[in-house]
């Protein structure tokens, strides 16, 4: 029987404090200012109804404090590590003389061979007509007044119509 | 009767009038006044910089080297980009200048190179200069062109405006070989400090 009476006493106690919460809060609508006359008895309500537009949501941004002086801007944009570096790896090219990186290949040297090689490439498409119709031998590309030699004898032959360049040995 | 006095009177008036105009119109030219008079074709000042003619020198006068103007206008790149570059190449010879450019992964290096090979070629031309590779980089800067505006949209309706901008790009190319710059230590930027300050004096005093 005490068990009974104590759980009872312990709703009670809770639902006593959830009211005295609610009136602490304010969310209790009973309480407000009791009129003779019929009136809006309710209090205002905090307008939470419309999103915080976007000139609410800025007061919350990292923003700078001061302007910047030209004195630290100059420090920050004139700073060595901004500043381009002299390299130190550029040395002629020993065959055609054009300057060039120490490890990379002359750009007029590469320039000079990616033509011949274009036109001895456009040689084999028109030798082939088609796509995907590459015979399963090797190539040999030979310029004029040559004929080609024992090494030569399977393989596919691209004919030049052109002096053989210097720098295309063999 | 007054038609006729305003008639005769005429020709003499209007010639008069001319006068008095040609007179007000040469008069600046003529007492070099301080007023800043523009020609109708406005040709900017680094263009005119190669017209200017010394007198010939005495024999004692040490020899004046020769100095070769240039510019490019409207480059479409940053002038504070540009600027990086410009600074690279101040005080360079002319070949190392071009050697620097040319492995320069920077999309001004381009035009700055167009530029100090004209410089070179017209230096060789019109110039009096001997040896093309004689020359290194006096001065080189670059300045702020006419910019284009644009549109640029941002979200909720907001718009921004953007700038297209444009540079100029100076340069001054001198005969001779590079002078060598002393570096100063940052030891010895602070000595003159010290000294600077230890100098001074109370004036007016007794």
């Amino acid at each position: 029987m005490s068990l009974t009476g104590f759980v009872r006493f312990l709703r009670q106690s809770l639902q006593r404090l959830e009211s005295d919460f609610i009136q602490a809060v304010g969310l209790d609508r009973s309480l407000g200012p009791a009129l003779a006359v019929n009136g809006p008895s309710l209090l205002p309500q905090p307008n939470n109804s419309s999103e915080p537009s976007f000139l609410d949501s800025i007061f919350w941004m990292a923003v700078p404090k001061k302007r910047r002086t030209i004195e630290v801007n100059r420090c920050r944009r004139r700073n060595p590590n901004k500043m381009i570096k002299v390299k130190t790896n550029i040395e002629p090219c020993v065959q055609c003389g054009n300057l060039k990186l120490k490890h990379t290949l002359c750009g007029f040297c590469y320039e000079k061979i990616q033509k011949e090689t274009s036109l001895i490439r456009r040689q084999i498409q028109n030798m082939e007509g088609r796509p995907l119709n590459t015979p399963a031998v090797e190539t040999v590309v030979l310029y004029e007044n040559e004929t080609p030699g024992e090494a030569d004898q399977g393989k596919r032959i691209v004919e030049r119509s052109r002096k053989r360049p210097s720098w295309f040995n063999l | 009767m007054a038609v006729s006095a305003v008639s005769v009177a005429g020709p003499a008036l209007l010639s008069r009038l001319v006068g008095q105009i040609q007179a007000r119109i040469l008069a600046p030219c003529s007492q070099g006044s301080c007023l800043h008079t523009t020609a109708q074709l406005n040709t900017k000042n680094w263009d005119r910089k190669n017209r200017i003619v010394y007198p010939p020198q005495q024999k004692d006068e040490p020899p004046r080297p020769a100095e070769v103007f240039h510019c490019r206008r409207q480059i479409k790149y940053s002038k504070d980009k540009m600027w990086y570059l410009a600074k690279l190449i101040k005080g360079m010879s002319i070949d190392q200048a071009l050697a620097q450019l040319e492995f320069s992964d920077k999309k001004g290096a381009i035009a700055i190179k167009e530029v100090l090979l004209e410089a070179q070629e017209m230096a060789v031309k019109n110039h009096n200069v001997e040896f093309k590779s004689n020359l290194y980089v006096a001065e080189s800067f670059s300045g702020k062109g006419k910019y284009l505006k644009r549109i640029r949209y941002h979200g909720r309706g907001m718009f921004g405006i953007m700038d297209k901008v444009h540079c100029h790009y100076f340069v001054k190319l001198v005969e001779g070989t590079p002078p060598v710059v002393v570096q100063k230590t940052p030891f010895d930027q602070a000595k003159e400090y010290v000294e600077q300050l230890r100098s001074r004096t109370i004036i007016h005093s007794l």
